[in-house]
């Protein structure tokens, strides 16, 4: 009887246990889920960059297509990879 | 302002005057701007930006450029409104670049999301400044970072609670800094300082299993500190989920957050604010259910 109710006292902790991580993850999952930026957020992304001007012109015209050209009077500022 | 980006392809180009490799469509847009600074254009001694805006043709001749910044002020706009937004500017200026294009045979159609691509076994990191005093600052950065197979090990699952040193996971944690900022760089080059140095003890526990799925948590607080000469750091809280199965010890998805604050330094007041950091984390299978 003792050994029953000691496994049984076990058993729920191990329940216990098991349920609070699991509340964790699913805290953890929820506040993942609303802090990942939304396909609005991201519309930067959208845009169809071409890591150099080089590649962009080449590009245009194969394509016909027009270039829009961010110019950046600095020493350092790469609008492609988001370092600006 | 990304439907009317449609029908071109975009490129971004950094330098100056004295460049070896100065494109002649930025050598053009410099000389004209110049020429405007002397009064000698339209635009007689306008306060301008070091950004410009230039929209070339296919064959890559100078269709027209604008100011990246120069918006209407109050004075020119209806109903009391005191600034033309930087948006409805752009859209304005982009407009009369088309009407000069012949835009009839470029694509129309939604374009496609495109996310850095990190590769099979590497991570994709949104860092996000949430910057009141500037909009622009608060669009999320993604950043793929790549990694091997050995990236891995340290989260290998756990059978019982162990500790990790963050550094072993500097791969990846050093992307949470504000990259759209440039708020902390070198004066000579002008490159922004990378983290440098991480510490932390993370813990690394089994979390429940479900079906046939084991999870474990990443959890703990860690200091990033960049590599400029005033050692200076932020901090921040990590939280993240990873799961296993039955049969493998290596990781099978990574899912989770950073929040944290960065220091801004403001000239005005030479004093810092705090300024919160948030940063997502996903890998492994997620780089395929998500654009």
């Amino acid at each position: 009887m003792k050994k029953s109710l000691t496994f049984l006292a076990l058993s729920m902790l191990a329940i216990t246990v098991i349920r609070a991580q699991t509340s964790e993850v699913e805290s953890t999952l929820k506040r993942y889920a609303e802090l990942r930026p939304r396909e609005k957020d991201l519309s930067m992304y959208r845009i169809d960059w071409a890591p150099s001007l080089k590649e962009a012109q080449s590009r245009a015209l194969k394509e016909n297509r027009p270039v829009f050209l961010v110019i950046i009077h600095a020493k350092y500022g790469n609008l492609f990879s988001g370092h600006c | 302002m990304v439907r009317l980006l449609r029908p071109f392809i975009a490129a971004s180009w950094y330098g100056h005057r004295n460049a070896p490799d100065l494109p002649n469509a930025v050598r053009t847009v410099w000389r004209e701007k110049l020429g405007r600074q002397n009064g000698n254009g339209p635009g007689l001694r306008e306060k301008q930006s070091n950004v410009d805006l230039a929209i070339l043709d296919a064959k890559g001749n100078l269709v027209h450029w604008f100011d990246g910044f120069h918006r209407m002020g109050g004075k020119s706009l209806p109903n009391g409104q005191r600034q033309e937004s930087l948006g409805d500017y752009t859209a304005r200026e982009l407009q009369k670049a088309t009407t000069k294009l012949h835009l009839a045979d470029t694509p129309r159609e939604e374009p496609q999301l495109k996310l850095p691509d990190p590769g099979q076994l590497g991570m994709r990191v949104f860092i996000t400044l949430l910057e009141e005093r500037m909009r622009a600052y608060r669009a999320p950065v993604v950043e793929a970072v790549h990694l091997t197979r050995n990236d891995w090990n340290p989260l290998a699952y756990p059978d019982r609670e162990t500790i990790i040193e963050a550094s072993l996971l500097k791969k990846w944690l050093s992307q949470l800094y504000p990259p759209g900022v440039m708020e902390r760089t070198d004066p000579q080059t002008k490159q922004v300082y990378r983290i440098s140095k991480i510490r932390g003890s993370l813990s690394l526990k089994p979390a429940g299993s479900f079906n046939n799925i084991r999870y474990a948590l990443l959890t703990g607080r860690i200091i990033l500190t960049d590599e400029g000469p005033d050692h200076f750091s932020h901090e921040g809280d990590i939280e993240i989920v990873l799961t296993y199965s039955k049969t493998r010890s290596t990781p099978q998805s990574l899912r989770g957050i950073f929040d944290g604050t960065y220091l801004r330094f403001n000239p005005m007041n030479r004093a810092f604010r705090e300024v919160p950091l948030q940063a997502v984390f996903e890998a492994l299978p997620m780089v395929d259910k998500n654009p």
